[in-house]
């Protein structure tokens, strides 16, 4: 297949990018034990978008995700529907569009090495803070009406989820070049 | 413990509100939830909570099930109303011990912001309750027609969504017997430290991954093979059509959303 800008809806890609929005789905469900806050596989498969898909087939298939889910289909964490958006938390789903996009961007035309996929998905779950924790503070503040520092936004939406996301960057940066190889005739 | 996730919270029955079109549901929850953050009083509130009520009367969806789904937002709501109690300053002192007060104008606001939280996930989840997911990407398909010109592929995105919700049942089915399988030959998903615990991840993501895209390239092949060609010239078994009644419940949520801002 050509590289150059494609159609990004043909049947194939239709396929993709309905199976990423539902595994995104399924990775709410998926939880790891760890110490005082357990993971979710989600963030995993949004940076795996990126990596795999493409940039904008990846940001697509997350769109899909969050549509599907404000559309009243409980596939978020803790259900769905359009009431969600305000939800102080939906900033990081909101991230995960963008998210798969700058993964995807900084993994395309380059090698599939650790290093390559490390950097993006740090990048990837970097972008996730940077979006979800001011929503965090918004929502708080203007919708709650609830005074609150940002700082100590940052001490409850950022601080605790760091050690996890850290091993889900470990586990992408691991993951992808031994799935690579042997997906890449479907993509 | 993957499997007892019920897709879709749609409950059938044989409604007035089941049988509207759902593009109209769709533009009145849109209309009735803006209209809902205009609202000023608790007059105002209350004659929402009025109409929500008489819709679900229509709907014959018990009362028990709206306010299960409630349930997830308990925390917020608590939370609200807490902070605001303690926390916001003003009007005359309702009760104080030692250092700890409550004023009226934090009860006040804490009310508010609450009530409006509680009636928008109510007014929400009517919608699906009623609208069968099939239903929704329908509607939504036909209100993201008009996009079709600037570029935005509708019917694309609609069929992407059906087939992601058709997607899920049989990847978690998928999931949950990759672990238990990978559990039978000793992998141990809940222990050692960071590293080893994402290397104990691999067992589960990689036949997820492989068996995933198999089955994503299957359909794509079986789509082909019956001449998928995206929403051109398709046509359907079941045509939406907007009929008198959903014109009525139409002009009766505009009507609504009036009163509500002017009440």
């Amino acid at each position: 297949m050509s590289k150059q800008k494609k159609k990004i809806t043909d049947i194939r890609s239709i396929n993709l990018m309905a199976l990423f929005a539902a595994l995104t789905a399924i990775g709410a469900f998926i939880r790891i034990p760890l110490p005082y806050v357990p993971i979710t596989l989600q963030t995993i498969f949004v940076l795996l978008a990126g990596v795999l898909l493409g940039k904008r087939r990846a940001a697509l298939s997350q769109l899909i995700y969050l549509v599907i889910g404000l559309s009243g289909v409980p596939i978020f964490t803790e259900g769905g529907g359009p009431g969600y958006i305000f939800k102080p938390s939906f900033g990081y789903l909101l991230a995960f569009v963008v998210a798969a996009y700058f993964t995807g961007l900084l993994t395309e035309n380059r090698p599939i090495n650790y290093r390559n996929i490390f950097l993006a998905s740090t990048t990837g779950v970097l972008i996730t803070y940077i979006i979800g924790v001011p929503y965090l503070y918004l929502i708080l503040t203007k919708v709650s009406g609830v005074e609150l520092g940002f700082l100590d936004t940052l001490k409850a939406g950022m601080i605790p989820f760091l050690p996890g996301d850290l091993l889900k960057i470990l586990i992408v940066t691991i993951i992808t070049p031994r799935v690579y190889t042997p997906l890449k005739k479907y993509l | 413990m993957l499997r007892n996730i019920t897709i879709g919270q749609y409950m059938a029955r044989d409604s007035i509100i089941h049988n509207l079109d759902p593009r109209i549901k769709i533009v009145i929850t849109i209309m009735m939830i803006t209209a809902l953050f205009f609202i000023d009083t608790f007059s105002g509130y209350g004659l929402f909570f009025l109409s929500v009520l008489v819709i679900i009367y229509l709907s014959r969806i018990p009362l028990i099930r709206i306010i299960r789904g409630l349930k997830p937002v308990l925390f917020l709501v608590l939370l609200t109303l807490i902070l605001h109690i303690f926390f916001t300053r003003g009007g005359e002192v309702i009760w104080q011990w030692g250092f700890i007060s409550i004023e009226a104008e934090g009860l006040y606001t804490g009310l508010f912001m609450v009530t409006r939280i509680i009636l928008l996930i109510m007014f929400t989840s009517l919608l699906t309750l009623t609208t069968s997911p099939l239903e929704l990407t329908n509607g939504i398909e036909y209100l993201l027609s008009p996009l079709k010109r600037v570029g935005v592929p509708a019917s694309e995105l609609a069929m992407m969504m059906t087939i992601a919700l058709r997607f899920i049942p049989t990847l978690l089915e998928e999931a949950d017997k990759i672990m238990k399988a990978q559990m039978a030959r000793g992998a141990d998903f809940e222990s050692g430290n960071l590293v080893k615990r994402a290397r104990n991840l691999i067992p589960l993501l990689v036949p997820l991954f492989i068996s995933a895209f198999r089955r994503a390239d299957d359909l794509a092949l079986a789509m082909e093979s019956r001449c998928y060609h995206g929403g051109e010239g398709r046509t359907r078994l079941h045509e939406l059509k907007v009929r008198a009644g959903d014109f009525i419940a139409l002009a009766l949520a505009l009507l609504l959303c009036v009163a509500f801002i002017y009440f």
